[in-house]
């Protein structure tokens, strides 16, 4: 479960890899990223023509210190990268682990402490001529502890071009962010309704697993009130979340986010991504199972 | 029956989202919280003092990069000059608690804004956060503006262009100074609320 932190909390295993990289600064041009160090790394030790290329942004943060997660909540900003490709490479949008929450006095914002890698997979051409390819990006983020600084770096590597690759000496991180990257999974059924105050997320987990607590990050811009908790209440096999409406919010037809969930069989995070009913939330089961 | 205990178990939970403090928002379309606040001279203003008149406000924390974009470039100073010269109120609320980043007393906030060349109606010193959080201001900056009657009419960033570059306000829509534009001239606001960007309010914990 990602618990609700407030900046300066937590230690944890990263917490001394980050106090021990806390000093160096990032080799970045522009604003100062005074507190975070930006590289970038890559899953295998060579770019194999054909084959994809996963990639990574890995964000290591002095303790106490946060970035933003793709809806940063109630402020923050997003961390950004702009690619610099060798010509036939095509890079796919950043991969984004499920966030935790920071909670400064009302406002909550959704981000990463400690260290994330966020991950991109590369499409690779089948011909490449060159014997060693270069791998760049400008990544654009705010790090913010109580107060907020713009931090830049320009981060780049080299691989070489082989037939065969192999796991690199940053495999692990991948390793890591995919634990915490959420998944599309069919076996978890969605719906959501609207309701006077808010939305009403029906989840409808696989056979025998049982909701402790939940939370959604909401994609979907300016539809939820971040700060409101959201209440989950049990109807047999099915759970409501109560999700509480920005009030000034925009409307939409769709709810999409990341349902993060704490079962008997440890956190799991699940993609959701579906039409808003107008009508009110239907309690029967039955009637919602499709064939 | 246990249809029914559900049942009452949703409406106890709704009541209790409700009945949250937090969920004291200013809304659009409806009348804007009133409030008092002293501002930097140890003035006292009330909204309704401002009655028949256009109000903007503005949250304003001026260590926060955000802040430092509109105001290191001129263009909050500008927004400010121009509409305070054709009638329109603008108040910039301090909501940073004491001791909490871009907290200010009267005589900072007089210095900050002659060294910038601020041209607000007053700066109003929020230090409780009372004000911030009845209008839910989460940002720096969040604006708003209230039209003549006070009702809400605009809730939100002050453009679309969520960034601390200054490079990107040229090319950006200034959601704030088109509201102003529009409820100035008897129009009703085309974009009424958008998302507020920025930092945290630094509230008390």
């Amino acid at each position: 479960m990602s618990p609700v932190v407030r900046p300066g909390g937590l230690l944890s295993a990263f917490a001394g890899l980050a106090l021990a990289l806390g000093a160096t600064r990032a080799s970045a041009e522009g604003p100062p990223g005074r507190h975070v160090k930006a590289s970038l790394v890559a899953e295998t030790d060579a770019v194999r023509p054909g084959q994809p290329l996963v990639v990574g942004i890995r964000l290591e943060m002095e303790k106490g210190w946060h970035t933003y997660w793709r809806n940063p909540g109630d402020s923050g900003l997003p961390t950004r990268a702009k690619w610099a490709l060798p010509e036939g490479f095509a890079v796919g949008e950043l991969r984004w682990p499920y966030p935790v929450r920071f909670r400064t006095g009302p406002l909550v914002s959704y981000g990463y402490e400690h260290e994330v890698l966020l991950p991109a997979e590369i499409g690779v051409p089948a011909a490449i001529a060159e014997r060693e390819v270069r791998i760049a990006a400008r990544v654009d983020w705010l790090e913010c502890q109580e107060a907020c600084l713009p931090g830049r770096a320009d981060v780049s590597l080299r691989l070489p071009v082989k037939a065969l690759a192999s796991p690199g000496p940053q495999a692990v991180l991948f390793a890591e962010a995919r634990r915490r990257l959420p998944g599309k999974d069919p076996g978890w059924r969605f719906s959501a309704s609207s309701a006077p105050t808010g939305l009403i997320l029906v989840v409808r987990p696989p056979r025998g697993t049982a909701l402790r607590e939940a939370y959604f990050y909401a994609v979907t811009p300016r539809l939820l009130d971040y700060a409101q908790p959201q209440p989950l209440v049990r109807e047999g096999a099915a759970h409501r979340l109560h999700l509480p409406r920005d009030p000034n919010g925009a409307p939409s037809e769709r709810l999409a986010g990341v349902l993060v969930a704490e079962t008997g069989s440890g956190t799991v995070a699940v993609e959701a991504d579906v039409k808003i009913a107008t009508g009110p939330a239907r309690t029967s089961l039955k009637q919602e199972r499709k064939p | 029956m246990r249809r029914l205990a559900f049942v009452l178990v949703v409406i106890a939970v709704f009541a209790a989202v409700v009945a949250a403090p937090a969920a004291a928002a200013a809304v659009v379309g409806q009348p804007a919280p009133a409030f008092t606040l002293t501002d930097s001279h140890g003035k006292p203003h009330s909204l309704a003092d401002f009655k028949g008149k256009v109000v903007v406000l503005e949250w304003w924390n001026f260590e926060c990069p955000f802040v430092g974009k509109h105001y290191g470039s001129g263009n909050m100073q500008k927004l400010q000059k121009e509409w305070t010269a054709k009638g329109v109120v603008w108040l910039t609320v301090s909501s940073s608690a004491p001791g909490k980043q871009g907290h200010v007393d009267g005589a900072k906030a007089n210095a900050l804004m002659k060294e910038k060349g601020g041209a607000s109606t007053a700066v109003l010193l929020d230090h409780d956060g009372k004000v911030g959080k009845a209008y839910g201001a989460k940002t720096t900056p969040h604006m708003f503006v209230i039209d003549t009657k006070g009702a809400l009419v605009y809730a939100g960033g002050i453009d679309d262009k969520p960034s601390t570059d200054q490079a990107d306000i040229a090319a950006a829509k200034n959601y704030v100074a088109a509201a102003i534009a529009e409820v100035t001239a008897g129009k009703p606001v085309t974009t009424a609320t958008s998302q507020p960007y920025g930092c945290g309010v630094k509230y008390a914990e």
